[in-house]
């Protein structure tokens, strides 16, 4: 079990290491203007996004099927709404696209 | 200029490659918290109280290693063992012709004092060669002498005539091993006191057959022997709450009786049928417990059972009431499988394993309601637990779902537990005739249990369920109250509580469908009626 977590830990920290490259290059793709606290409105979004869908599959996988799917119903419409309002900060701030 | 936009183009292309490589980590992460979060949800040791391998009853996948032919080459004529064959077997039946031997011998000695004076030479026993024959000497009044081969009866005889192998190591063993161990014993027994009493705990069968005076002081017929000092009531409590656990108990608490909470009748090995004084003996409770198997439990109230948890919980007793008294100290159990002379709940509430709900039964904070209590008495100075408060008064005043759900409406929905009043202490009642009511006309094991399963605190402690508990039982405003409250009424799905009820009015519904190693369409070849779809 341990020996999982320990595979799944190292994995998972490669890819976030990979989302932050390539969201830093999205950014200046997009001639966002990022700053700290846009970063981290951006990574609470991503890490709530995250933490739903971790939440909806543990229903799933202790049998509460149901329960699943309405989670991800609902965090798809909650994670639009705050998708949008984060979309509208961001795109505030830009300037002409780096590419 | 070239090697400028070279450059420039190299570096778009690592744009490109680091924007395409963050999205597809994004995909991979989201993927990999997705199936995280499945493992969790499934992960076997969310399952408190229970030992579970998961999906495989095996460890190892044998499908693979099968090979072919019998399972052993047949090389001679094929016997059934007998008894006399082992070394466990051979033991009683030496016993047996030993005993026999003995009082033969015996006898004979009387007879021989008797005839004092009429020569010195002793008559050889009905069976028994001389002692030059067979090797066997004088000393027939020691105990641990071994009787001659031909002292033994059949099928002892026989086997020692073909086996004077084993003959001579039963002998070794009777003569000189036993009693050095009875040497050793009384020389160094004490040092192993405890694993003695944890042995002889995980042996215990005995019922309940005489008053608390006689039977709380005897591990079987033998009388307790002399109590073993602690250190501290604390290393008592430690140590007891330890072994608990070992003997299959989940939670466990310490605190003292209360007479009040003692039935008034029925005192199990007594009597009298009547109300009786507690004894005085009883100074402590230990209260724990187990859950019920949270695959199954779910499937509650047709398809469910009260049995696995009560005999876990009832076994665990067994042994700790023998640990206790194997270290010299009075001790009854109060389980279901062998009675109570108390009350459950509120041991619990008293011995801080757990709060009082809504459908009156205890909630626990590792598994809420799904749990099933054991206890026993004992004079053991141990150092006790006080009740907790994780914030259940509050929760059960505005949740109501086990009120709204049981199909017998046997719950209160009322706002509150105020005025309330049962045998003067104040706390949550629920009808208990209209709820044994219901029991009758359940299906599957009998009983109901569905407010068991239904609370919002009976949930395995997966992150998930354990997150939300903590920060309830933090939460002073009540917001996440209400939030885990709304949710567990509209994501979760249930039938309604008429749907419980037998047909015409309802259809034998489950919480939750039984698991599938439960359902009979999967491995018998019978017909049924399902009732969720008619005749």
């Amino acid at each position: 079990m341990i020996t999982n977590l320990v595979v799944f830990a190292f994995i998972v920290g490669i890819l976030t290491g990979a989302v932050v490259v390539g969201a830093n290059s999205w950014a200046l793709a997009l001639g966002l203007r990022m700053s700290w606290w846009r970063w981290l409105l951006s990574a609470l979004w991503y890490i709530l996004l995250l933490f739903l869908l971790f939440a909806a599959f543990t229903f799933m996988g202790e049998g509460e099927v149901a329960a699943g799917w309405r989670t991800i119903g609902i965090s798809v419409v909650l994670m639009v709404i705050l998708g949008a309002g984060l979309a509208r900060i961001l795109l505030a701030s830009r300037s002409h696209p780096d590419s | 200029m070239k090697n400028k936009s070279d450059k420039g183009e190299n570096s778009c292309s690592r744009r490109e490659f680091f924007k395409i490589g963050g999205a597809v980590a994004a995909g991979l992460q989201v993927g990999a918290v997705a199936g995280a979060g499945l493992a969790a949800g499934k992960d076997p040791s969310t399952h408190t109280g229970w030992q579970h391998l998961g999906d495989n009853t095996q460890f190892v996948d044998r499908s693979k290693m099968i090979r072919k032919g019998p399972a052993y080459e047949i090389v001679g004529e094929t016997l059934r063992p007998e008894m006399h064959e082992s070394a466990f077997g051979r033991q009683a039946l030496i016993m047996r012709d030993m005993r026999q031997y003995r009082e033969m011998i015996k006898s004979f000695d009387a007879g021989e004092e008797r005839q004092e004076g009429m020569g010195n030479r002793r008559p050889v026993p009905q069976g028994e060669t001389s002692p030059e024959t067979t090797g066997g000497e004088k000393s027939t009044k020691d105990d641990t002498s071994f009787p001659p081969v031909e002292a033994f009866k059949e099928p002892m005889l026989s086997w020692y005539k073909n086996r004077p192998d084993l003959y001579e190591l039963d002998k070794l063993r009777v003569e000189e091993i036993m009693p050095k161990k009875r040497k050793d014993q009384e020389a160094y027994g004490e040092y192993y006191t405890l694993i003695n009493a944890w042995s002889d705990s995980w042996s215990t069968h005995e019922s309940i057959t005489e008053p608390p005076e006689e039977s709380d002081f005897k591990i079987g017929r033998r009388k307790l022997g002399d109590a073993r000092p602690f250190k501290s009531p604390a290393h008592a409590a430690k140590l007891i709450k330890k072994v608990a656990h070992h003997f299959g108990a989940t939670m466990v608490g310490i605190t003292t009786i209360e007479p009040d909470w003692c039935y008034n009748y029925n005192l199990r090995g007594s009597k009298e049928r009547g109300s009786y004084e507690v004894p005085k003996h009883w100074k402590y409770v230990i209260a724990f417990g187990v859950p019920h198997q949270w695959e199954q439990v779910n499937s509650n109230p047709n398809s469910g059972t009260s049995f696995d948890a009560y005999s876990r919980s009832s076994i665990a007793a067994r042994r700790l009431e023998t640990f206790i008294k194997s270290l010299g100290y009075p001790a009854r159990r109060h389980s279901p499988m062998d009675g109570y002379d108390l009350i459950a709940v509120p041991y619990l509430v008293k011995s801080g394993l757990a709060e009082q709900g809504r459908h009156g039964i205890a909630i626990t904070p590792e598994t809420g309601s799904n749990f099933r209590a054991a206890f026993v008495t004992t004079n053991l100075e141990m150092e006790i637990d006080q009740p907790i408060d994780f914030g259940v008064q509050a929760f059960c005043e505005h949740c109501q779902i086990c009120a709204d759900i049981c199909p017998s409406s046997s719950i209160s929905k009322a706002d509150s537990n105020e005025g309330m009043n049962t045998r003067g202490y104040k706390h949550w009642e629920i009808n208990q005739t209209s709820c044994y009511n219901f029991w009758m006309q359940s299906m599957g094991g009998m009983g109901c249990r569905l407010c068991l399963i239904a609370c919002p605190y009976s949930r395995k402690s997966n992150w998930l369920h354990s997150l939300a508990r903590k920060v309830d039982s933090k939460d002073p405003t009540g917001l996440v109250d209400n939030g885990l409250t709304y949710m567990q009424k509209n994501l979760f799905e249930a039938p309604e509580a008429h749907e419980y009820l037998p047909p015409p009015d309802g259809r034998f519904a489950n919480f939750r469908e039984p698991p599938e190693w439960l359902q009979v369409k999967n491995y018998l070849d019978i017909d049924v009626n399902d009732p969720s779809i008619g005749d």
